[in-house]
């Protein structure tokens, strides 16, 4: 059977400001019904390329075919097929949350009622409202209605989270994840490596314009950062640990020693072993995988968030 | 169309909502209206005040037959000490002081006051003059009669000042209005955020015109209605020729207030601007007072300036109920700068 197309097919974009490149030669293909994660530190070029693809600015090179329509050639006609939520979105003030939904409605032929909307992202009691009185998460439920407005089956979403504390982030995953159960495809950039993981089924890695890694969370992890980070509380002192199977490096952290393994199971089992034999004595013992986080520092030697 | 209509709606309601605009729209021309014609517009005739001092029969007759001269209010103080203490307190112009018979009339003014003194000695000599020719019996040989010039309708200040306020208020809509407002749009990324979606930006802007064209006309209404009822004030020609001229005048001035809004950063800077553009504007054109106060060399800059056909249109529609095709070529002008604004605003826009 063959693969149904993607619903987003990128190749070759690249987008210059005067002697800066922002985005170089980035290729990609998001298939329909994933939630395609775009990470990276800011300045990386995520806001470029997702505002290259949704028609908002012209490439210097490359094509971009969003649901069979080429960007380039009609980016209206592009834009009528997505739902697109702008980092910091802009809203008239004295509106209220329905009339801001009509009146974007208004600049679709296909709309959805203000009401069911309003109801998707949970803002009723806020529904006469005006926009100037919402709160940092309400404002950001506002923008995922007015990308909503139209019923796309394509979402683009601009550091959804950017700026919401714990709880609104996590509510606003909570929606995220309903579009893909809705069967809508989601494409969003964020710089929250936690982001990336819990939410998206695939991620590109963005640095300094070019996508230096793309695959599944799990599946970049294995790749770059396949270690497990094995940390000892020993009882009374430090020890030369480094020698246990499976362990590809180590070091100190705050009196503990921290133990990189390619195999966390045999590097367990000779701290055990050698636990049993009196030569050391454990105190404590946590294990954690390998995140973005690690996969990014292992690819640039920085850090996301420097 | 939809998308026009409903952007023009909520357009309005949004314009509506801001209690700031609504203040510079409609009560900031009411109250520069009021104060200005407090300050120049009072009606009370030119009067001066006059003390006569002396006694007896003559200065009897004196008094009555100088009451009747215009313009003399006629004091009757008794003693001459009291009658320049008034005149150095600024209560008289003149003190005249009759001799008991015939001879000099001793008159007295303030040399500060002296182009005041000036005139009322002047009407006082006339009145002695006629008095001495009426006592010598000959007849005169030339007379003056008044005539009321052919124009009919006497101007009043309000009259004069109405239509520059009205022209006044389309200005400052497009150039510290259109300016601010789009400015912060951009700023805010509202304008963005309309440009995200299918719809055309033409649409947007049209429907920005026409909410400002629109909220021009009401605002227009509401002080003429006030000025014509609070201040006396008289619109003596034709309602739809002011409406056309205050949608023309929206044309140029917001289409000027795009164009600035297209060079400034920050509301604050479009501001400046438009403020710059303004306030020259306001007092070179013949807004407030005739555009003759101004120095002859500033003449052919007036007469370069956009606001200056607004209003003058305005004032010979407002005032003198003159007709719009009376004024073609300052149509012409007006409909030049409204081009070229709207070309450069649109040349220059920017969404983002």
């Amino acid at each position: 059977m063959p693969e149904p197309p993607p619903i987003v097919q990128v190749v070759g974009l690249t987008k210059r400001y005067g002697a800066i490149t922002a985005v170089e030669q980035v290729s990609f293909a998001v298939a329909r019904g994933e939630i395609f994660g775009i990470l990276g530190p800011n300045g990386a070029g995520k806001t470029t390329t997702l505002e290259l693809i949704e028609g908002l600015r012209r490439a210097d090179a490359g094509t971009i075919v969003v649901d069979g329509v080429d960007v380039a050639r009609d980016p209206r006609g592009a834009r009528a097929r997505i739902g697109v939520q702008l980092q910091e979105a802009g809203f008239f003030e004295r509106l209220t949350v329905e009339e801001t939904l009509r009146l974007f409605g208004a600049y679709h032929r296909r709309r959805l009622a203000p009401a069911l909307l309003i109801e998707q992202v949970q803002l009723q009691d806020k529904r006469w409202a005006l926009v100037r009185t919402l709160s940092g998460g309400q404002r950001q439920r506002l923008a995922l209605a007015v990308a909503l407005v139209n019923d796309p089956p394509l979402l683009f979403l601009d550091e959804p989270t950017t700026g919401l504390d714990p709880q609104a982030r996590r509510n606003l995953w909570d929606l995220i994840t309903r579009f893909r159960a809705e069967g809508r495809t989601v494409i969003l950039t964020t710089h929250y490596m936690e982001e990336a993981e819990r939410l998206c089924d695939r991620v590109a890695i963005m640095d300094h314009g070019r996508i230096i890694a793309l695959d599944t969370p799990r599946a970049l992890v294995a790749a770059h950062a396949g270690v497990t980070m094995i940390r000892v509380t020993l009882a009374g002192g430090t020890a030369d640990l480094t020698a246990l199977p499976g362990v590809r490096g180590g070091t100190e952290v705050d009196g503990d020693v921290v133990l990189a393994s390619a195999d966390a199971l045999r590097t367990v089992h000779g701290l055990m072993d050698l636990q049993r034999g009196g030569a050391v004595r454990v105190a404590r013992l946590r294990i954690a995988e390998g995140t973005l986080e690690d996969v990014f520092l292992q690819l640039t030697g920085r850090r996301l968030r420097e | 169309m939809r998308a026009y209509l409903l952007t023009v709606t909520m357009l309005f309601r949004h314009y509506l909502r801001d209690r700031a605009s609504l203040f510079w729209g409609l009560l900031f021309p009411l109250i520069l209206m009021g104060l200005i014609g407090v300050a120049f517009g009072r009606e009370e005739a030119l009067l001066f005040r006059v003390s006569v001092v002396g006694g007896g029969p003559v200065a009897a007759q004196f008094r009555r037959d100088l009451a009747r001269a215009p313009v003399l209010a006629v004091e009757g103080d008794r003693d001459e000490s009291a009658a320049l203490d008034d005149l150095r307190r600024g209560r008289r112009t003149l003190v005249v002081v009759l001799p008991p018979s015939g001879g000099t009339i001793r008159v007295y003014f303030d040399q500060a006051r002296a182009q005041e003194a000036r005139a009322a000695l002047l009407i006082l000599e006339r009145f002695v003059a006629e008095a001495n020719l009426r006592a010598s019996g000959v007849p005169p040989a030339l007379r003056v009669r008044p005539m009321p010039i052919a124009a009919g309708r006497r101007m009043r200040f309000f009259d004069f000042l109405l239509p520059g306020i009205l022209a006044m208020t389309v200005m400052n809509s497009g150039l510290q209005g259109v300016s601010w407002v789009v400015t912060e749009y951009r700023q805010r990324l509202v304008l963005k955020r309309v440009l995200a979606t299918p719809v055309h930006p033409g649409v947007f802007l049209g429907a920005l015109v026409t909410r400002y064209a629109l909220t021009n006309v009401v605002q227009l209404a509401v002080i003429m209605l006030i000025a014509v009822t609070a201040f006396g004030a008289v619109v003596a020609g034709s309602l739809a020729a002011l409406a056309v001229l205050a949608v023309l005048g929206t044309l140029v001035f917001v289409g000027m207030g795009l164009a600035i809004s297209s060079v400034s950063r920050t509301p604050e800077s479009a501001n400046l601007l438009g403020s710059l553009l303004n306030f020259p504007m306001l007092f070179l054109a013949g807004t407030l007072w005739p555009r003759e106060f101004m120095p002859a060399a500033l003449q052919p800059l007036i007469s370069a300036l956009p606001l200056t056909p607004l209003v003058e249109t305005m004032r010979a529609v407002s005032a003198r109920g003159e007709s719009l095709f009376a004024h073609l070529p300052a149509l012409a002008a007006l409909g030049a700068w409204g081009l070229a604004a709207v070309a450069i605003a649109v040349w220059r826009f920017e969404w983002e």
